[in-house]
C-alpha cells in the first residue's frame, strides 16, 4: 500500500475547490492584465533574466556539437568553400564599385534637392536563442537586449530579407515577432510596378490584402518595404508573390506570397536601425465636438 | 509490459524526486527544438502534474499546478495565465476522481489521461481565442494523444527508483 494515498485525518488547509477558485481567479486576473493592459512586462523581464543562464546551459550541448562539427571540417570542403567565396567576393566587389559611384551621384542629387530621409546601415548582429514554443504566435528570442541598446520597433533582417520586428526587449534578450505572425503588418511596394500594398501575416504565412481586382500583380513579383511608415527602411525584400487569384465575387484579389527570408530557419539575424529623420506628422485638424443625443450621419457611410 | 498496477511495496517518494522531475520537464520545454516538434511533442509538464496529482495528491495539488503553469507561461513566451489556468483546472478535475483513477489499471488510466490532456488543450485554445487569437487548427489536439501513449511508459519509469527490491 502506498500511504501517501490514504486520506489524512487532520484537516489540511483549504479544500481543493477553494484552491481552484483562488487559482482560477488569479490566472484570469493575470490573463486580463497581460492581454489588455500589458501589466506583466516587468515580471516577464525578471523571469527572462532568471531563465537566461538556464537557456544558455541547455543550448550548450548543441553549440558544442556545432563547434566540434566546425572544427572537424575536412580540408577539401574548406578549399571548395574558399573557392566559392572568392568568386562571390570578386562579383560583389565589382558591384560595390558600381554602387559607390551611383551612391555618390545619388547623394549629390539628394543634397541638391534638399531631401532629408536617408538610410543608415548601422546594424547589430544577434544570434537566435530559441523559438517560442507557443503555437499561437510566431516569435523568436535573440541573445541581445537592453545591453546592446535594442528597443522595440527595430526591424530585423537576415541575408535574404525582412524577418520581423523587435517587439519586446528584456535586459539580456529580445523578442522578435516574425512577419508571419497575425499581429504584424508590413507596408510594401511591388518592385516591378511600384504598387503599394500592406502585407499581413496570418500565422505561418503572409498575404497582401485589399488590392483592387484589376491591380497589376503577377506570380513571381518581389515585394519590398516601401519605407512610408517611418519604421522599415525602404528597399528590403520581404516576399515573393506565389499565386494571384481573381475571384469576381469579391472586390479584392487574393495574393498568396512567400517570405524571401528564412523566417523559420537560420542562426543569425541582423537588427537594423529604425528610419531616422522622419518629418513629424502634420497636426490633426480640430474636429468640432458632436452634439449629444444625435447620431452622426458620417459614421454610417464609412 | 503488463498493464496492471504494481502491487509490491514501494518506498516512500521523496519530495526531492518530485521537484527534480518537474525541473526536467521544464528543461525539455526550453530545449531549442525545431518548430515542427510543437505539432506532436506532448506537454511534459502537464503529464507530470497529472502523474503526481494522481499518485501523490497530498503533495502535488492545484497550487503546485498553478505555479508550474506560470513557469510554463514564461518559458513558452505565451500569455501570462494561459497555462496556469489550464493546469489548475485539469489538476482539479484529476483530483476530483483521484480515488478512482488510482485504482484503474494502466490502460484505463491512459484513457482518463487522454481525456484530461484534451481538456487541458481545450482550455488553452479557449483562453487564446477569448484574448483575440484565431483558431489554429485541429493539429493542436495531437500532442495529448502522444502524451497519453507515453503514459504507461512514464508510470513505469517514475516507479523505478521506488521499488523496494531489485526485480
Amino acid at each position: 500500500m502506498d500511504f501517501a494515498n490514504n486520506p489524512s485525518f487532520i484537516r489540511q488547509g483549504l479544500s481543493p475547490g477553494t484552491r481552484l477558485a483562488i487559482c482560477v481567479a488569479l490566472s484570469v486576473a493575470l490573463l486580463v492584465g497581460d492581454s489588455q493592459y500589458g501589466l506583466m512586462e516587468y515580471t516577464r523581464q525578471g523571469m527572462s533574466v532568471l531563465f537566461y543562464p538556464l537557456q544558455r546551459a541547455i543550448n550548450f550541448p548543441l553549440v558544442a556539437a556545432r563547434r566540434i562539427d566546425d572544427f572537424l571540417t575536412t580540408q577539401s570542403t574548406l578549399q571548395a568553400e574558399n573557392e566559392v567565396l572568392r568568386r562571390q567576393q570578386m562579383i560583389l566587389l565589382s558591384r560595390v564599385q558600381r554602387l559607390e559611384s551611383t551612391e555618390r551621384d545619388f547623394e549629390a542629387l539628394r543634397t541638391l534637392n534638399q531631401l532629408k530621409s536617408e538610410r543608415s546601415d548601422a546594424a547589430s548582429l544577434a544570434e537566435i536563442l530559441y523559438t517560442g514554443r507557443d503555437p499561437f504566435s510566431y516569435k523568436i528570442i535573440v541573445d541581445k537586449g537592453q545591453d546592446s541598446q535594442l528597443h522595440p520597433g527595430q526591424p530585423v533582417v537576415d541575408d535574404r530579407g525582412l524577418i520581423g520586428q523587435i517587439t519586446r526587449v528584456q535586459p539580456l534578450t529580445a523578442e522578435v515577432t516574425l512577419i508571419t505572425d497575425k499581429t504584424l503588418m508590413v507596408p510594401v511596394t511591388i518592385q516591378r510596378t511600384g504598387l503599394r500594398a500592406i502585407l499581413y501575416g496570418y500565422g505561418g504565412g503572409v498575404e497582401a490584402r485589399y488590392l483592387p481586382i484589376h491591380a497589376d500583380v503577377r506570380p513571381g513579383d518581389l515585394m519590398i518595404t516601401s519605407g512610408i511608415d517611418g519604421l522599415y527602411p525602404e528597399g528590403i525584400p520581404v516576399a515573393f508573390v506565389t499565386r494571384v487569384e481573381r475571384n469576381p465575387d469579391s472586390a479584392f484579389i487574393r495574393v498568396t506570397s512567400m517570405p524571401t527570408a528564412g523566417v523559420q530557419k537560420g542562426r543569425y539575424v541582423l537588427v537594423l536601425k529604425e528610419k531616422s529623420n522622419v518629418p513629424t506628422r502634420p497636426t490633426e485638424p480640430v474636429v468640432p465636438a458632436p452634439k449629444k443625443g444625435k447620431t452622426q450621419p458620417d459614421d454610417s457611410t464609412e | 509490459m503488463s498493464f496492471d498496477r504494481p502491487k509490491e511495496l514501494l518506498k516512500p517518494v521523496r519530495r526531492r524526486f518530485i521537484y527534480l522531475s518537474f525541473v526536467l520537464a521544464i528543461l525539455i520545454d526550453l530545449l531549442p527544438l525545431p518548430v515542427s516538434t510543437v505539432l506532436w511533442l506532448p506537454d511534459f509538464i502537464a503529464l507530470l502534474i497529472l502523474y503526481w496529482v494522481i499518485n501523490q495528491p497530498r503533495r502535488v495539488s492545484v497550487g503546485t499546478a498553478f505555479t508550474l503553469g506560470i513557469i510554463a507561461d514564461v518559458a513558452s513566451t505565451g500569455m501570462f495565465g494561459q497555462h496556469a489556468l489550464a493546469y489548475s483546472i485539469t489538476s482539479y478535475l484529476a483530483l476530483l476522481r483521484q480515488r478512482q483513477l488510482i485504482m484503474f489499471n494502466l490502460g484505463q488510466q491512459t484513457l482518463a489521461v487522454l481525456a484530461l490532456m484534451l481538456a487541458n488543450q481545450i482550455i488553452m485554445v479557449a483562453t487564446r481565442m477569448a484574448t483575440g487569437s484565431a483558431f489554429i487548427g485541429w493539429s493542436y489536439f495531437l500532442p495529448p494523444l502522444t502524451g497519453a501513449i507515453l503514459w504507461p511508459l512514464l508510470t513505469k519509469l517514475l516507479l523505478l527508483p521506488y521499488r523496494s527490491h531489485k526485480v
